[in-house]
């Protein structure tokens, strides 16, 4: 055999054996997730479960402590939303929050030493918002998290900085006559790594564009929604995949993704989790940006988003469902959060 | 000849021989257990006619008749008849002396079906998994298998099947064209020859195949997007179960690249 | 088996390079080019590279194909700050994308929001245009039939469909995919989400059906010709304008295998007109949508073609239709 023969296939082998190690391989778990013989399955590599399994490990909850007993605002100084909470349920909570939020640090890592109940430090007015905002979901968004509630857990894992959140990506490009700025054709992790559109958050998830593009009716009839548009649709519907660890079926049935009589119950859920998610993005987190520090906002400027993986975190519910936050009365009043902030149409508590 | 002179003859311009009779049962009995279906379904309308295959808990048993088993007797009555007409076909062209490329080739497309019905579904642990019979249905299941994977076009098997499917089209286009065009001259004109062809490609691109050259050509291109189809449905889900974008993260990440 | 199967050619016959046919008198483009020899083609084809006949339309093509590939190229090394590094790892996800929809068909959009697409596509109409009157006047030189030229312009109505006469009634440039590997394949997605399920358009199930077709065309015709080779059966011309045993083995092979068959003319009356429809009905399933039929599955629906599903669970009613929903 020629030298360049053998060259030639010893390069193709090489490349062949390279590209086989970026797949994985069988057994797969497939789902069914409609009628049979519709296509409509969700796939799953049983490793991959399984790493999801443990790293969605929650922390024992402190036993609870009498609800008897002073309230927490009477003996404490500067205690605005937990004040009616009992002083013993109070310092579990807290001992629990710094368990779910900063483990190494402590209590130190919101509280000055010596004077708990100072301001000093942004991070005890950043908690106090977020606290806020745990009881807002769980008062008035049962419509998307149900009897399973969120705790600071939910998103934190133990972290001081949530692992997924998001910020305005800013990606190198020239300026000037060139085109160079379309939002789009780039490498994108929030949409999958496909070239749609890289910035659908804001879009969609901070402001509140219109997210559907399919026509009703058969005939043309009135919707303008163009075919780039629709792109960004699907760059949103991509991130919604990706953080929940599930595909387009899982809520839709793809010959007609527009019809609800076609789709499945999680997608009624997951319209209520994309207002949620605006509610908490333009009435929590945006207002906060002026008290991070410049290191902890994005490249420009902006302060951190929530979207759908900052609580599920790739699985198609936060920690598989763990009810951890029904341990915790604590966090589902709403009595705190006045009525002027309450988005119209929001469940009553 | 299988069967030697018991089937060696003619009906009309069918030959049967022993495979024929093996094509025609297989075909007739898929046939009338699709029609069978049908009924059941309770529609004559051709287009919504489904049979759909058993739901993914039977796993790779045998389902009831109305609740998918009939879907894999007309499986096997599919693959029967295909194999059945790919050996008649051999038995033909050795009868005229003719080389065994067309059957050959067949067996590629005969590929690609087996491979969405039992290698995929035998991979995944259950033949639920294969593609409804219907006409309207089994463009459902594309569409819905397709967006398992969120989006299949970026697979990298089904960009190569793709590109020799188009390529296939152009290439067929081309030849069809030149011979017509050598032997439909304008009125008036002598039919032209082979270095005709020939001279016109080499005018137009500087190359022409030739004669042999491009059906050689033509049947590695249509074979080939019939393989790479195959292998593509086959890597998704068995090796590969994210959507398709993130599989390119490798050249993405490759090392000398990836730290800017 | 042990039998040649005439696949790669095994001996390789080594004339001198043929020239081509004697142009017609009086024709002003010479040929270029000293032909060469290619090995490799040789086991394959021919082996012969050259002479290339360049003309007018030719060198106007490429001239304007450049262009345009330079104005494609630049705008996406621009996209990545001019990195060559990063134009290299990014380009399948690189484009030149058209104006946004709010333009809609300015005559010169603002070069950085379309422009540059707009002129880049001026630029390949051109150049694709002046290759098909290029095929088209090189046929008639060679005082051949136009098949090839005709061919093609099904193609390039495909083409033209695609950018430029859907977005004009559409009224909208935003509406043609962009140039760019990735992102042109990210708007036929969107293309079929936004119109309801391009599978459920009747024209673009007929071109998949040529397109198929073409396959199981191709497969069998290139087939049947190696396996009559033996006999010569690649010298269509000649079998065709005197059949000999090799198309009457061919012949009498399909019609034996399937009842009917084909001459070695007619195959590639067969094949022609299976390639040449594919996209000619694609074509006008695309300009078809958003025109005529904005949703194709609620067509389907109204036509009575879509089947029916039975159902898993009650019927999910549209949370934005409920009383008291937020917005």
């Amino acid at each position: 055999m020629k030298m360049s023969t053998s060259f030639a296939i010893a390069a193709v082998t090489v490349v062949l054996i390279g590209l086989a190690l970026t797949l994985t391989s069988p057994p797969v778990d497939v789902v069914q997730n409609g009628y049979r013989g519709t296509g409509l399955a969700l796939v799953y590599n049983p490793r991959d479960v399984k790493t999801e399994l443990a790293s969605s490990k929650v922390p024992e909850a402190l036993p609870r402590a009498p609800d008897s007993g002073p309230a927490a605002g009477k003996v404490y100084q500067n205690v605005q939303v937990l004040g009616d909470v009992s002083v013993g349920n109070f310092a579990r909570l807290m001992v629990s929050i710094t368990t779910w939020v900063a483990p190494q640090q402590g209590c130190s890592y919101c509280h000055v030493a010596g004077n708990f109940a100072a301001d000093t430090l942004y991070t005890k007015i950043v908690a106090r918002r977020m606290l806020k905002m745990v009881k807002f979901i769980n008062a008035h968004w049962t419509t998307h998290v149900g009897a399973v509630g969120v705790t600071c857990f939910t998103c934190h894992r133990g972290q001081n900085i949530p692992a997924y959140t998001w910020f305005t990506p800013d990606p190198p490009h020239a300026r000037g006559i060139m085109e160079s700025d379309t939002g789009e054709a780039r490498p994108a992790p929030v949409a999958g790594l496909s070239a749609l559109p890289f910035d659908p958050i804001n879009t969609f998830l901070v402001n509140n564009a219109e997210i559907r593009v399919q026509s009703e009716t058969a005939l043309p009839a009135g919707d303008r929604a163009s075919t780039k548009q629709t792109e960004w649709t699907y760059a949103l519907m991509m991130h919604f995949s990706q953080s929940l660890g599930v595909n387009c079926v899982f809520c839709h049935n793809s010959r007609a993704f527009e019809q609800w009589q076609q789709s499945t119950p999680q997608r009624a859920t997951a319209w209520y989790g994309i207002r949620m998610v605006r509610a908490l993005n333009t009435q929590y987190l945006g207002p906060l940006v002026s008290v991070l520090p410049v290191d902890q906002r994005g490249p420009l400027g902006d302060g951190p988003k929530v979207v759908c993986a900052t609580c599920h975190q790739g699985v198609y519910k936060p920690l598989f469902g763990n009810p951890l936050a029904q341990q915790f009365p604590e966090l589902w009043h709403d009595a705190a959060t006045p009525a002027a902030e309450m988005p119209a149409g929001a469940t009553k508590p | 000849m299988l069967g030697g002179d018991l089937f060696d003859f003619w009906v009309g311009p069918f030959y049967v021989g022993f495979f024929g009779v093996t094509t025609i049962f297989f075909a007739a009995l898929g046939t009338a257990l699709i029609a069978w279906g049908a009924a059941l379904q309770g529609t004559g309308n051709i287009w919504r006619i489904s049979i759909a295959p058993p739901p993914l808990s039977v796993g790779l048993g045998l389902a009831p008749l109305a609740q998918g088993g009939l879907w894999q007797l007309i499986t096997i009555c599919a693959i029967g008849a295909f194999v059945s007409w790919a050996l008649r076909q051999a038995e033909i062209a050795r009868k005229l002396g003719m080389g065994l490329h067309v059957p050959f080739a067949f067996s590629f497309a005969i590929f690609a079906y087996v491979s969405l019905v039992v290698i995929r579904p035998l991979l995944l642990g259950a033949w639920g998994n294969g593609f409804p019979y219907g006409i309207i249905s089994h463009l459902d299941w594309v569409s819905n298998v397709g967006y398992q994977y969120l989006s299949f076009h970026y697979n990298p098997a089904h960009m190569l099947a793709i590109t020799f499917f188009f390529t296939n089209v152009l290439a067929l286009s081309l030849h069809a064209s030149l011979v017509l065009s050598a032997i439909n001259p304008p009125a008036g004109e002598t039919a032209k020859t082979a270095e005709h062809e020939n001279t016109f490609f080499r005018d137009a691109i500087g190359y022409s195949i030739g004669t042999l050259g491009i059906h050689r050509l033509g049947m590695f291109l249509a074979i080939s997007a019939s393989f790479w189809s195959g292998v593509c449905i086959i890597l998704s889900g068995p090796f590969w179960t994210q959507g398709w974008p993130a599989w390119w993260s490798w050249w993405l990440n490759l090392p000398f690249w990836s730290g800017h | 088996m042990a039998e040649f199967q005439n696949i790669f050619t095994r001996v390789k016959v080594h004339g001198p390079a043929y020239p081509g046919v004697p142009l017609t008198p009086g024709e002003v483009w010479p040929r270029q080019m000293t032909p060469v020899f290619v090995s490799l083609l040789g086991r394959i084809g021919d082996a012969q590279v050259g002479p290339i006949r360049l003309g007018w339309t030719g060198i106007a093509s490429l001239i304007s194909g450049f262009i345009a590939i330079e104005i494609i190229g630049l705008n996406m090394m621009a996209s990545v700050n001019w990195s060559p590094i990063q134009f290299v790892r990014q380009l399948p996800w690189l484009a030149l994308e058209p104006p946004p929809p709010g333009i809609g068909l300015a005559l010169f959009p603002p070069l950085a929001e379309g422009g540059w697409w707009l002129l880049a596509g001026f630029f390949l109409t051109a150049a694709i245009l002046l290759w098909w009157l290029r095929l088209y006047l090189m046929a008639r030189s060679l005082r051949m039939g136009t098949h090839v030229a005709w061919a093609f312009a099904a193609a390039i109505w495909l083409y033209l469909v695609l950018g430029f006469i859907r977005p004009i009634l559409m009224g909208s440039w935003g509406e043609a995919p962009p140039f760019g590997i990735f992102p042109h394949l990210d708007w036929t997605a969107s293309f079929s989400l936004r119109y309801g399920n391009l599978f459920y358009d009747p024209f673009h199930m007929l071109s998949i059906v040529f397109l198929y077709g073409s396959a199981v065309l191709f497969a069998m015709h290139g087939a049947t010709v190696l396996a009559i080779s033996r006999f010569g059966g690649e010298r269509e011309v000649e079998q065709a304008l005197d059949r000999g045993t090799a198309f009457e083995r061919g012949a009498l092979f399909w019609r034996w295998t399937m009842g009917f068959n084909a001459t070695a003319e007619s195959i590639h009356r067969w094949a022609w007109w299976f390639a040449v429809l594919c996209p000619l009905c694609g074509g006008i399933g695309i300009l078809l949508s958003g025109t005529v039929v904005d949703n194709w599955y609620l067509w389907g629906v109204k036509h009575g073609i879509a089947p029916a599903y039975p159902p898993l669970w009650p019927p999910v009613a549209d949370p934005a239709t409920l009383p008291g929903a937020p917005q």
